[in-house]
């Protein structure tokens, strides 16, 4: 149940630098309502930090980021899930001593949560998204027992319950055995196809190429190409910074 | 009788601090300033205004809602550390303030309100009295932490950032929290003015501030329930110690030491507070009650 088309995302000439050192250097794209898009680049490429300007962590040095049809640049992070751009991270950050149920009730008290579960009840709303991500009968369990894999889980779970137009995933396969990623995968995938715009990361390639058709690639805080994953995958220079650090592409 | 109704005013004390840093995860180094503030509103309305006790009770902890408002917005965006010394900072501010011979038409320099009449001439009653302010400041606080706004407090506590980017306004919710620890601080404060029929600035000082974490972390941090066993210990201990003597040579100089001692070994043995194995056998005890 694809949304109408049409622009959700737009970053204008984004910048952000670090006394001397710029990790976002003049980044400008845009992101179609619905779609599905890969970020790639090696570690220190400025991915983390790109998904800082865009979630309120950060503030850019310089430029716009536009969502919804809204100027978001420089809004506090709770006001930026509040319109509907929610995201996980790259090291989990679970409530290390709530339940997995109560994991979940906190983004369902955020406005845009508590809207979308107004009708069933918060604890209902809750279980309901465990349970899309494949963790409601751990609901009573704290997350310090749990294997990575569903710490991951949790964390889409987490951003899910704030009912979000578009999620920003950073490095949701990191650390994760083939078959888990698989699994990811498909879960990222099925969010997708429900109408939830996905922006996702990845230093390691191949799950990413499988999963999204548009993937854009940044390297030493510039984005160097913009195209399919075969197109991107034999780009010259994103083969240059990955062969230059010996890491394995495609 | 004296002794039960101090334990109890400390107990409402101890469990205000307990919520904001054991809930909230927000460490208070400063607690005295809701204290005193409570105090010296309590005793100058009745000192001075003929207002009954009961409506300064609560103006008192108005007061210190006040000014945990106050301390609150410029103290919030501070993080750790930080957090601490800005309240400690904000507590000697007041100590030196309420100290000040230049004030002392006003807020009565170092010799602070003395001469309060007392809640009730009876000691019975005013036992009773603090009793019940007790149990229902604890009831309220235990309410409150399982609540839904208790879990986003606890939520914040665990990991600020998280809760943020959950979408939660983690400075408004940190600002509430501060505001209800204050509000029960300055409750204790204004039952402790009307016991000692007066306050003085040390009720500011530093002393007072780290009574709130030792009596609290005694107890077991995240307890709330924990204070009642911390702020009796600590009370006794104070008193006993503070009385005690070998032939006419007075050991009170040793009850720093000791008290030193004892939270040594209580963090060594018991982390979580010597009340936490008790308070959990009342958890299940509840628990099979509503047949769990």
């Amino acid at each position: 149940m694809k949304q109408t088309l049409g622009t959700i995302f737009e970053a204008k000439n984004l910048t952000k630098r670090f006394g001397g050192l710029t990790a976002v250097n003049d980044v400008s794209f845009e992101i179609e309502r619905g779609t599905m898009v890969g970020l790639i680049g090696p570690n220190g490429a400025g991915k983390t930090t790109l998904f800082n300007l865009i979630s309120g962590f950060d503030s850019p040095s310089a430029g716009h980021i536009k969502f919804d049809g809204a100027d978001i640049t420089g809004l506090k992070t709770f006001q930026v899930v509040e319109r509907g751009l929610a995201r996980t991270f790259q090291l989990v950050r679970p409530f290390r001593y709530l339940t997995l149920l109560e994991n979940v009730t906190v983004p369902s008290l955020s406005p845009r949560g508590r809207a979308a579960s107004e009708r069933a009840g918060i604890d209902e709303y809750a279980s309901t998204i465990l349970s899309s991500v494949g963790l409601v009968d751990k609901a009573r369990i704290p997350p310090v027992v749990l294997p990575h894999g569903d710490l991951r889980r949790l964390e889409i779970a987490r951003a899910l319950a704030t009912n979000p137009q578009m999620l920003l995933l950073d490095e949701p396969f990191s650390g994760l055995a083939h078959e888990e990623s698989a699994n990811i995968g498909k879960l990222i995938k099925n969010l997708n196809e429900e109408g939830v715009t996905i922006f996702v990361t990845g230093h390691v390639m191949r799950e990413l190429m499988t999963l999204v058709p548009r993937v854009l690639a940044m390297h030493q805080g510039k984005l160097v190409a913009d195209g399919t994953p075969k197109e991107v995958a034999n780009n010259k220079v994103v083969l240059e910074a990955y062969l230059g650090r010996g890491e394995g592409y495609a | 009788m004296g002794i039960f109704v101090l334990a109890n005013i400390w107990v409402i004390y101890a469990a205000s601090w307990d919520f904001l840093a054991g809930y909230v995860g927000q460490v208070s180094f400063g607690h005295a300033a809701f204290l005193g503030i409570g105090g010296y509103a309590t005793a100058g309305l009745v000192r001075y205004f003929g207002q009954p006790w009961w409506v300064s009770v609560f103006a008192g902890a108005f007061m210190a809602v006040v000014l945990g408002l106050t301390v609150g917005v410029p103290c919030l965006r501070l993080k750790g550390p930080y957090l601490a010394l800005g309240t400690l900072a904000f507590s000697l501010i007041l100590n030196e303030l309420f100290q000040s011979p230049a004030l002392q038409p006003w807020l009565g320099a170092s010799g602070g309100v003395s001469g309060v009449p007392p809640l009730s001439p009876d000691p019975v009653v005013e036992y009773l009295v603090v009793l019940a302010f007790m149990v229902a400041s604890l009831v309220v606080m235990i309410s409150i932490t399982n609540s839904r706004v208790g879990t986003v407090f606890r939520s914040i506590r665990d990991d600020e950032i998280s809760a943020e980017a959950s979408g939660i306004n983690t400075t408004k919710y940190k600002l509430v929290a501060f505001m209800i620890s204050a509000f029960f601080a300055g409750v204790a404060g204004s039952l402790f003015a009307l016991h000692f029929r007066g306050v003085s600035p040390p009720v500011f000082g530093t002393l007072y501030s780290f009574e709130a974490i030792v009596m609290a972390a005694l107890g077991g941090i995240a307890t709330i329930f924990g204070a009642i066993g911390g702020a009796y210990l600590f009370t006794f201990l104070d008193t006993f110690l503070g009385d005690l003597t070998i032939g006419s040579f007075s050991l009170a100089g040793l009850s720093v030491f000791i008290f030193a001692v004892i939270l040594v070994l209580v963090f060594r043995f018991a982390s979580g507070g010597f009340m936490k194995p008790f308070v959990e056998r009342l958890k299940e005890f509840i628990d099979i009650l509503r047949g769990k």
